[in-house]
């Protein structure tokens, strides 16, 4: 059982990495050329100044994009999968509070956002999603050698795996 | 390639610093452009009847005191606006006319590229003294989103009907005249925190989300008690 973990470790990472990275570029990557929405979204939970709300508007999508680009060719998965997970946590305190404090607002997590109707606010599957991508991260921090990466096999022996 | 040189066991991590310097540099090559962009330029062109302390809005009965002060802050290819304008539109059209209201127009862009156009054609149009008119026909005429629909020629047609036929009319849509002056009324909105469109304040105060925006007599009524 445990030898068959050893295995399958780095092909799970290689997964984890994949849609860990492969989430937070797309949810990037549909934002840049958006600012004024991703601004209005990160406005709409209420949580920071709005001067302040307002630049992490403009900065926040292509941070995720850089993110997400560097765990999917897997370049310092263990640190990248850090600052993934970091923002998840980040993403589901600001939806939980939006939630308790019954606002109305779409997460805008992959464009979007802003004020929505009441009624069509989804925070149990935003928080849902995020949660499992902090696992995803989580694994990743655990076991940061993954399959197909840039990083450096830090063991230092060849791995037969890769030879094959 | 890289897992070659992995499995060589290479000394240095060459081949990723690389990839993450690659990556962080173009990502930064992306950003600074838009933060640019983003800037309010106080000396662009702004169109006529456009109050620059008032958020760079479209104001109109701007010296009437004493009246009730509408502020609409909207996007042309936003449905909710579309809906709004059907509701309310004649009515603030008429506060306007019996100059019985200060009301201000804020052509807002969030939507996208054609919401851009559309804001600077309303502003062309303003300086044909049509900016009312202009409005009105464009919800009356909203496409979906981004749908490619609204361009500067099919602006330039819309206006025919309007009885607007000025070279200069033409050619301040065809060249996005007033870009610089779409981007300072929605930073001048994003500053006040709007987030959703249509969002409107009666003397600085938000009419009930839940009544006001959906309803003649609700909003009537706001109006009546500002």
């Amino acid at each position: 059982m445990k030898e068959k973990f050893v295995v399958l470790q780095p092909w799970i990472g290689l997964v984890a990495r994949l849609i860990l990275g492969g989430v937070l570029f797309l949810a990037g990557f549909l934002k840049v050329d958006e600012p004024d929405k991703s601004q209005m979204a990160v406005r709409a939970y209420e949580m920071l100044p709005i001067s302040i709300a307002n630049l992490l508007g403009l900065v926040l999508p292509f941070v995720e994009v850089a993110i997400g680009a560097l765990l999917i060719l897997g370049s310092l998965t263990r640190f990248m999968a850090a600052l993934g997970g970091f923002t998840m946590v980040i993403f589901i305190i600001a939806i939980a509070q939006a939630w308790a404090r019954g606002l109305n607002i779409d997460c805008g997590c992959f464009g979007g956002g802003g004020t929505v109707a009441p009624g069509e606010t989804k925070y149990l599957q935003e928080i849902l999603r995020d949660l499992g991508l902090v696992f995803l991260a989580i694994y990743l921090i655990r076991y940061p050698l993954t399959k197909f990466s840039l990083d450096k096999n830090s063991t230092n022996k060849p791995s037969q795996e890769d030879v094959e | 390639m890289a897992q070659a040189k992995n499995s060589k066991g290479g000394k240095d991590n060459f081949t990723r610093n690389l990839v993450i310097a690659v990556v962080i540099g173009v990502v930064l090559i992306m950003l600074v452009p838009t933060i640019l962009s983003k800037q309010t330029d106080t000396s662009a062109a702004v169109p006529s009847s456009v109050s620059v302390e008032d958020g760079y809005g479209m104001v109109f009965n701007k010296e009437l005191q004493d009246v009730p002060f509408i502020e609409i802050y909207e996007d042309f290819q936003c449905p909710a606006c579309a809906r709004f304008e059907a509701i309310v539109g004649e009515y603030v059209e008429d506060l306007i006319n019996t100059k019985k209201a200060k009301v201000a127009y804020h052509p807002l862009s969030f939507l996208g590229p054609e919401s851009q156009l559309a804001a600077n054609a309303a502003g062309c149009a303003a300086d044909e003294g049509k900016f009312i008119q202009f409005h009105k026909l464009l919800y009356a005429n909203q496409p979906s989103e981004n749908s490619g629909a609204w361009s500067a020629g099919y602006f330039s047609t819309l206006s025919l009907g309007l009885g607007i036929q000025s070279k200069d009319f033409d050619k301040c849509i065809a060249n996005n005249e007033y870009k610089g002056w779409v981007t300072n009324v929605a930073n001048e909105g994003a500053k006040r925190n709007i987030n959703s469109t249509p969002t409107v304040f009666i003397n600085g105060k938000e009419i009930d989300r839940n009544t006001a925006y959906n309803s003649l007599g609700d909003f009537m009524l706001a109006v009546s008690k500002a």
